[in-house]
C-alpha cells in the first residue's frame, strides 16, 4: 500500500507536466535510501518534470512490477549496482519481459556490479566488465582522483551523435567534459539494435586497477563503452550506465579539470547530459507516431472498394507526429521515403511535406497486378522505429476498360465491314437481277437427264 | 403378305427403339447411383484439391454474376502476385452448374449450388453415355452403341473422375469430347455444313471446359491428314474439316484463357497445316479436272515443292521471331517421359503425371482392355471413313494413357466403345440364326435387335456395297461352323465375364474412387468399426475462426485451393501451378534452415505456416514424403542455396516434429508412414510457434513470429565475453525446497 501513498503525495505535488499522464509511474530500485539523497538532483529534475517516482530498496521483499496482469509502472530506474538478486516479483526475467511488454529500464552500475545487473545487461545486448574492473586512463583523468586514474573526463565530442538522446548543446566543442568512475561496457557487435551513447578517450580501458595488467583488457580506447543504449524493436529503451556517479548530486556540482593539460571546467556536463538522456529513455523525446494514413486515387477522397487498378495515379498521405512537451506534434523532416513493394520495392520515392504538416507522395502505380503495401519504414538513430504498412490489391484491366478500336486494327476492321457490304450487295444482285438464259439452262439440263 | 412384315417390322422397330430407350436409362441411373459411394459413406462435400477452387469459382459466379467473374482478381491467392480467375480458367464448368442453378431458381426449386456441383458429374455421365451411344451408333451399330453406353457408364476410369463430389473439369470434358467426335462423325459421314458447324459448337463447349480439348484439335486434323493419306478425299471431308475449322477455330478463340492461342501456339498448328493440305488438295482436284495431264504434272510437282519450302520457312521464321510459340513443358512431357523428371520437376511431381503402370490398365478397363483390341481389329477389317477415325482415337489414346496415368480418362471413351463393337460382334455372331436363344438377357436380344435393324438401315442409307458383300459372306461363314452348343457356352461364358466386369467396376468404384480425401477412413483391425479421421476440415475450420481475416498461410501448393476454400484465408501457391519460381520460393523456405527460411517468410508475409504430418497416423501423402520435391523444385530456381545431395546424407532437414510422443510403447518420436524413428526429435523453433496441431496431428500449423517478437536480442551464456558466475538464486532454491516438502 506504501507505492499508493507515495503515488498520491506526489500527484499532490502540481508541476509542469513535460511527460505523458500514462508514462509517468516510475519504480525507483536503489541499494540503500541515502542512494536518494545523493541523486537527488537527478531525482529532482524527474518529478519536476512530471514522474511519479516510487522508491524502493532492489531486495524488497514487497516488489510488485505489476497487478492483475497490468504494469504498475511504465519505467523502472535501477540504482542499485551491487544487487545481488532483485526482492519480490522483479527478477531479471520479469524485467526482461517488462521490456519486451515496453517498459523503460536506466540502470547505473558501477565497479563492483551484482549479478542481477549482469544478467539483465547480457538480456539487453551488452555485458559489464569482470567485477572489480573499472574504466583507466591515465591520461584524462580528473583533479580530484585518488591515483587510480578510474575518475576520469571524457570529453562531450564522444557522445552519439544523436541530438534526441543528448541533446544538440550538449555535444558542441566547448561543452564541459563529463565526470565517470565505473566499469566498462561490451557491447555485442552482432546487435544492430545497442546504441553507444557515451564512450571513453583513446587512451581508456577497462581493468582491474589494483592488479596488473597480463591479459589483453576486454575494452580498450574508444572501445571502452561507458553508456549504452538499447532500442528494442518494441521501441522499449534501456540504458545502462557503468557509473552510478555521472548521475550523482557530485558530478552534477563540481568543477572537474584534466590533471595532465591542466584544462579547468567550472561544472562537469553530466547534469545536462544525464537530463537528457533521461528525457530520451523515457519517452519524452525522440517519440514518432503514425498520425494517419490515407490513400486514394488522384482526384478522388476515399480509396477505392476492392482494389486499384494498374497504371492509376494515387495518392498517399501519412501524417507522422512527434512528441514535442508532452503534446503531439507534427513532425518535420525531408528524409521519409515511401515503397510501393510487392516483393521487392516497385516505387520508392522521397515523402513531401504538405501545408498541414502530413507527408504526402504523388506516384502511377506500375504496371503490374498483384498484392502490393504502402511501406513507410522510418528508422533514425534516437527516434522511435516508425513503420507502416497499408495493403492494397492492384488489379488489371477490366473487359470493358480496353480500348475499343485500336488504330493498328483499322484494316482489319475495313475488311470486315467492307465483307459485309459486298456479300449484301452480291446477295442483292444474285436475288433481284436473275439471267434468262439461266433459267433456260437449266431447263435444258432436266431435259437432258 | 405385304402387310404382315411391314407390321411385323414397324413392330420390332418399336420395340428396339423402347429397349434402346430403356437401356439408356438405366445406364444412366446405374452410373449416376454408382457414383454416389462418398455422398453416402461420407457426406454430399467436394473432393480432393482442384475441385475445391472450382466450388469457389463457382459460388463466386453465382453470388456475383458472370461479369464480375469474368474480370474476377483474386488476390487471396498466390499472395503477392494475385490471379486474374476469369481470364485464367476454363470457365465451361462453372458456367453449366451456375446455368443449372439459375433455371432451377427460375422454377422456384431452392437447390444449393454445392450440391449441384457435387451431383454435376454423375449426372454428366449419363449424357456422356448417350452421347457414347451416338458415336457408335455411328461407328458400328446400335447393338455395339449400346453395350458402349452401358460399359461408360460404369467404367472405373471413368468414374475415377467423376465421382459424386469430384467436381472438376473433367466431368463434363469427357461428355464435350465424345459429343463432339459423335458430331465430327456425323459431318463426315454426311458432308452437311449443319453437322459440321455442331460439331464446332460442342467443340467450343468443350474448350470452354478443359485444356484436354487439345487432344480433338489434333485428333480431328489426323483423321483427316490420315483420310488424304489413304486416298480418301472427297467433297464431304473438304465441307466439313473447313467448316469446323474455321468455325472452330473462331469460338475456341473467345474463352480468355485460350486466347490467340490457337493461332500461335505449336499444338495447334497441326490443324492449321492440315487445312491448308485440305485446300491445296481441294485446288489440285479442281485443277486436275481442268488441265490436261502434263500440264497438270508439272504444276504439281514445281507447285508442290514451292507451297512445301514457303510452309516450312514461314513456320521456322515464325517459331523464330516468337510469334509462335514453340511446344510447351507439358506437351514435350508426352513425347518423352523422362522430360518431366529432369527439367520440369513440378510436372513430375504431380501423381497422375507419372507413366501408367499395366495393373492400372487391368484395375480401370477390367475385361474391356482384353476385348478392345478385337473391336480395333472388327474396325480396321471393316475400314471406312469414320472407323479410320476411331481407329486413330484408339492408337493416340493408348500411346497418351501409357504416358500419363491421368491420360487414362481419354482412353476409357475409346476402349468402352471397342469393347462395344467387340461383344456386339462377338454376340452378332453366336446368337443371329438361334432365335431361342433371344430370350436370354435383354442386354443381348436388344443388341441383336438393334443390330438387326442397324444393318437395315445401313443397307439403305449410306453403306458401300462392296463392304456389305463382304460382311454376308463372314456372317455365312460363322454360321455354318457353329453348333448350338458351342453358341450357348460361348454366350455364357461372355455373360459371366460381363457379369465380372460390373462386380469389379461397383468394388474398385466403392473401395478405390470413393473417398473425398479430405475425410479420410479407416477400419478399427479390433473390432472392425469405422472411423473417420476429420483432420483436414479441423484444421482449416480453426484458421476460419481463429485468425485473422487477411491472415496469409503458407503451405505446399496441394493445399493452396483446401485452404481458399474452406478456411478462406489468404495462400502463396495453389494448385493452379501457373508460376513455377514463386512454388520455388516456397519450396526453399520449406527446405532451408529456419533463420533463411524466416528471412522469406518474412518477405512474402507469411503469417501461419501449414504442414501435413501423417507420422501418427500413417497417412502417406505427407508432405515429409513430398519434401523430395520441395528440394528438387527449390534447387530448379535456387541452385545455390538449394543441392539436393544435400538432404541425402543427414536426416536433419525436419524440424518440424520432435516432441510428439506416439504412444508409451514404442519408442518417442516414432514415425509410422516411414517405420523409422526419426532422426532429429527435440529441437526449439526461434522463428515459429506451434499454433495449432489436429486430432491426429495430421494437420500442423505454426504461427510465424513477427519481427518485434524478438524484442531484444539477448546475449547467449556462451556467447558471452566474461563468463558468469555460477550464481544459484536463492528464490529458486527456496520454490525447489518447499517442492519437496510437498
Amino acid at each position: 500500500m506504501m507505492w499508493k501513498a507515495l503515488l498520491i503525495a506526489v500527484l499532490a505535488i502540481a508541476h509542469c507536466q513535460a511527460v505523458l499522464e500514462t508514462d509517468a509511474n516510475t519504480l525507483v530500485l536503489l541499494d540503500n535510501l541515502a542512494i536518494r539523497e545523493t541523486h537527488s538532483i537527478f531525482f529532482k529534475s524527474l518529478q519536476d518534470r512530471g514522474f511519479k517516482l516510487t522508491y524502493k530498496l532492489a531486495d524488497d521483499s514487497s516488489l510488485l512490477l505489476s497487478k492483475y496482469g497490468e504494469y504498475l509502472y511504465k519505467n523502472v530506474i535501477i540504482f542499485a549496482p551491487s544487487v545481488e538478486e532483485f526482492g519480490g516479483d522483479v527478477s531479471v526475467e520479469r524485467l526482461a519481459q517488462f521490456v519486451d511488454d515496453g517498459g523503460n529500464v536506466l540502470v547505473a552500475g558501477s565497479e563492483k556490479s551484482g549479478d542481477a545487473l549482469r544478467e539483465f545487461a547480457s538480456e539487453c545486448g551488452f555485458e559489464l566488465d569482470e567485477e572489480n574492473a573499472a574504466v583507466i586512463d591515465h591520461l584524462h583523468y580528473d583533479v580530484s582522483d585518488a591515483g587510480e586514474h578510474t575518475t576520469i573526463l571524457t570529453s562531450a565530442k564522444n557522445l552519439i551523435q544523436a541530438d534526441t538522446i543528448v541533446g544538440k548543446a550538449n555535444r558542441q566543442a566547448d561543452a564541459a567534459p563529463l565526470l565517470y568512475r565505473g566499469t566498462g561496457l561490451i557491447a555485442d557487435k552482432e546487435n544492430p539494435l545497442v546504441l553507444k551513447l557515451l564512450t571513453a578517450e583513446s587512451t581508456a580501458y577497462s581493468y582491474n586497477p589494483e592488479a596488473s595488467v597480463s591479459d589483453y583488457p576486454h575494452a580498450v580506447g574508444r572501445g571502452t563503452l561507458l553508456i549504452a543504449a538499447l532500442q528494442a524493436r518494441n521501441n522499449a529503451r534501456v540504458v545502462f550506465s557503468g557509473s552510478l556517479l555521472f548521475f550523482s548530486d557530485e558530478s552534477f556540482t563540481t568543477a572537474v579539470q584534466y590533471a595532465q593539460s591542466g584544462v579547468f571546467h567550472k561544472l562537469a556536463g553530466n547534469r545536462d547530459v544525464a537530463e537528457s538522456i533521461s528525457k530520451w529513455v523515457f519517452g519524452e523525446t525522440g517519440r514518432l507516431r503514425v498520425a494517419s494514413v490515407q490513400h486514394h486515387k488522384e482526384g478522388e477522397l476515399l480509396p477505392p472498394d476492392q482494389a486499384y487498378t494498374i497504371t492509376d495515379p494515387v495518392v498517399y498521405t501519412i501524417g507522422i507526429e512527434e512528441l514535442v512537451q508532452g503534446e503531439w506534434r507534427a513532425f518535420k523532416a525531408s528524409d521519409i521515403q515511401l515503397e510501393f513493394v510487392r516483393i521487392d520495392p516497385f516505387v520508392r520515392t522521397y515523402l513531401k511535406q504538405t501545408n498541414t504538416g502530413a507527408y504526402q507522395a504523388k506516384f502511377k502505380i506500375p504496371d503490374v497486378y498483384g498484392v502490393y503495401q504502402f511501406k513507410v519504414d522510418y528508422d533514425r538513430v534516437g527516434y522511435t522505429h516508425l513503420y507502416s504498412t497499408t495493403q492494397v490489391s492492384v488489379r488489371p484491366l477490366e473487359h470493358t476498360q480496353y480500348e475499343r478500336f485500336i488504330p493498328s486494327a483499322f484494316p482489319y476492321y475495313t475488311s470486315a465491314f467492307s465483307m459485309m457490304i459486298g456479300v449484301f450487295v452480291f446477295s442483292f444482285v444474285f436475288l433481284h437481277f436473275k439471267d434468262e438464259p439461266v433459267g433456260r439452262a437449266a431447263k435444258e439440263d432436266k431435259k437432258s437427264q | 403378305m405385304n402387310r404382315t412384315p411391314k407390321m411385323l417390322n414397324s413392330k420390332v422397330a418399336g420395340y428396339s427403339s423402347l429397349i434402346t430407350f430403356a437401356i439408356l436409362l438405366i445406364a444412366w441411373l446405374a452410373g449416376f447411383s454408382s457414383r454416389l459411394f462418398a455422398v453416402i459413406r461420407f457426406e454430399s462435400i467436394i473432393h480432393e484439391f482442384d475441385p475445391w477452387f472450382n466450388y469457389r469459382a463457382t459460388a463466386y459466379m453465382v453470388q456475383n454474376g458472370w461479369y464480375n467473374f469474368l474480370n474476377w482478381f483474386d488476390e487471396r491467392a498466390w499472395y503477392p502476385l494475385g490471379r486474374i480467375v476469369g481470364g485464367t480458367v476454363y470457365p465451361g464448368l462453372m458456367i453449366t452448374s451456375g446455368g443449372i442453378h439459375w433455371l432451377l431458381h427460375v422454377l422456384n426449386i431452392p437447390v444449393h449450388i454445392r450440391d449441384i456441383c457435387v451431383f454435376l458429374a454423375p449426372i454428366f455421365s449419363g449424357l456422356t453415355s448417350i452421347s457414347t451411344y451416338l458415336l457408335t451408333k455411328e461407328l458400328w451399330s446400335a447393338g455395339a452403341g449400346l453395350f458402349a453406353a452401358s460399359f461408360i457408364a460404369i467404367v472405373p476410369g471413368y468414374i475415377s473422375r467423376s465421382v459424386a463430389g469430384s467436381y472438376d473439369n473433367e466431368g463434363i470434358a469427357i461428355f464435350a469430347l465424345q459429343f463432339t467426335y459423335f458430331l465430327w462423325v456425323r459431318s463426315v459421314k454426311t458432308g452437311s455444313v449443319f453437322w459440321s458447324a455442331a460439331a464446332a459448337l460442342s467443340y467450343f463447349y468443350m474448350v470452354s471446359a478443359w485444356g484436354g480439348y487439345v487432344f480433338i484439335i489434333n485428333l480431328i486434323p489426323l483423321h483427316v491428314f490420315v483420310l488424304l493419306i489413304m486416298g480418301r478425299y472427297s467433297p464431304r471431308l473438304l465441307t466439313s474439316y473447313s467448316t469446323f475449322y474455321i468455325l472452330g477455330l473462331l469460338f475456341s478463340m473467345q474463352i480468355p484463357f485460350v486466347g490467340f492461342q490457337p493461332i500461335r501456339t505449336s499444338e495447334h498448328m497441326a490443324a492449321l497445316g492440315v487445312f491448308v493440305l485440305l485446300m491445296a488438295v481441294a485446288t489440285l482436284r479442281h485443277l486436275q479436272s481442268v488441265l490436261s495431264r502434263n500440264e497438270f504434272r508439272k504444276l504439281f510437282i514445281v507447285g508442290g515443292l514451292l507451297v512445301g519450302v514457303g510452309v516450312f520457312v514461314a513456320v521456322v521464321v515464325l517459331t523464330m521471331l516468337g510469334v509462335v510459340a514453340p511446344w510447351s513443358g507439358r506437351f514435350y512431357s508426352l513425347w518423352d517421359t523422362g522430360y518431366a523428371k529432369i527439367h520440369i520437376p513440378i510436372i513430375a511431381s504431380v501423381s497422375e503425371h507419372q507413366p501408367t503402370t499395366w495393373f492400372s490398365f487391368f484395375f480401370d478397363l477390367h475385361i474391356l482392355v482384353c476385348a478392345f483390341p478385337v473391336g480395333v481389329w472388327y474396325c480396321i477389317k471393316q475400314i471406312n471413313d469414320e472407323r479410320v477415325f476411331v481407329v486413330l482415337y484408339a492408337i493416340s489414346a493408348v500411346y497418351f494413357a501409357g504416358v500419363m496415368v491421368r491420360l487414362m480418362l481419354t482412353l476409357t471413351p475409346v476402349v468402352c466403345m471397342l469393347a462395344g463393337v467387340a461383344f456386339s460382334g462377338l454376340l452378332d455372331v453366336f446368337l443371329q440364326e438361334d432365335s431361342s436363344k433371344r430370350m436370354g438377357t435383354a442386354i443381348s436380344t436388344a443388341t441383336e435387335v438393334d443390330e438387326a435393324e442397324d444393318s437395315i438401315e445401313k443397307k439403305t442409307l449410306y453403306d458401300k456395297a462392296g463392304k456389305l458383300k463382304h460382311r454376308t459372306k463372314h456372317d455365312a461363314q460363322q454360321d455354318t461352323g457353329v453348333s448350338s452348343n458351342l453358341k450357348s457356352i460361348v454366350i455364357l461364358a461372355v455373360l459371366m465375364l460381363l457379369m465380372m466386369f460390373a462386380v469389379h467396376c461397383t468394388w474398385v468404384t466403392s473401395n478405390a474412387y470413393s473417398s473425398p480425401s479430405i475425410v479420410l477412413a479407416f477400419h478399427n483391425s479390433q473390432d472392425g468399426s469405422r472411423n473417420i479421421l476429420d483432420d483436414f476440415r479441423e484444421a482449416y475450420y480453426w484458421l476460419s475462426q481463429n485468425t485473422a481475416d487477411d491472415a496469409r498461410v503458407m503451405s505446399w501448393w496441394d493445399y493452396g485451393y483446401q485452404i481458399a476454400g474452406m478456411a478462406n484465408r489468404t495462400t502463396l501457391v495453389d494448385n493452379n501451378t501457373w508460376n513455377n519460381s514463386h512454388i520455388a520460393l516456397v519450396g526453399k523456405a520449406m527446405s532451408s534452415t529456419e533463420e533463411k527460411s524466416y528471412e522469406i517468410m518474412t518477405s512474402l508475409d507469411v503469417d501461419y505456416v501449414l504442414v501435413i504430418f501423417g507420422g501418427v497416423i500413417g497417412y502417406s501423402g505427407d508432405d515429409i514424403n513430398k519434401f523430395l520435391w520441395m528440394v528438387r523444385i527449390a534447387e530448379g530456381e535456387h541452385p545455390k542455396d538449394i543441392k539436393e545431395s544435400d538432404y541425402f546424407t543427414d536426416c536433419g532437414e525436419f524440424r518440424r516434429f520432435g516432441e510428439l510422443k506416439l504412444d508409451y510403447r514404442g519408442p518417442s518420436g516414432y514415425d509410422r508412414t516411414r517405420n523409422a524413428v526419426i532422426g532429429n526429435k527435440d529441437f526449439d523453433l526461434t522463428y515459429l510457434e506451434e499454433a495449432y496441431t489436429t486430432e491426429h496431428w495430421l494437420v500442423r500449423i505454426y504461427r510465424v513470429k513477427k519481427p518485434h517478437e524478438f524484442n531484444r536480442p539477448s546475449l547467449k551464456t556462451k556467447e558471452r565475453t566474461i563468463p558468469p558466475a555460477n550464481f544459484i538464486s536463492r528464490k529458486v532454491v527456496y520454490s525447489a525446497a518447499l517442492n519437496e516438502l510437498d
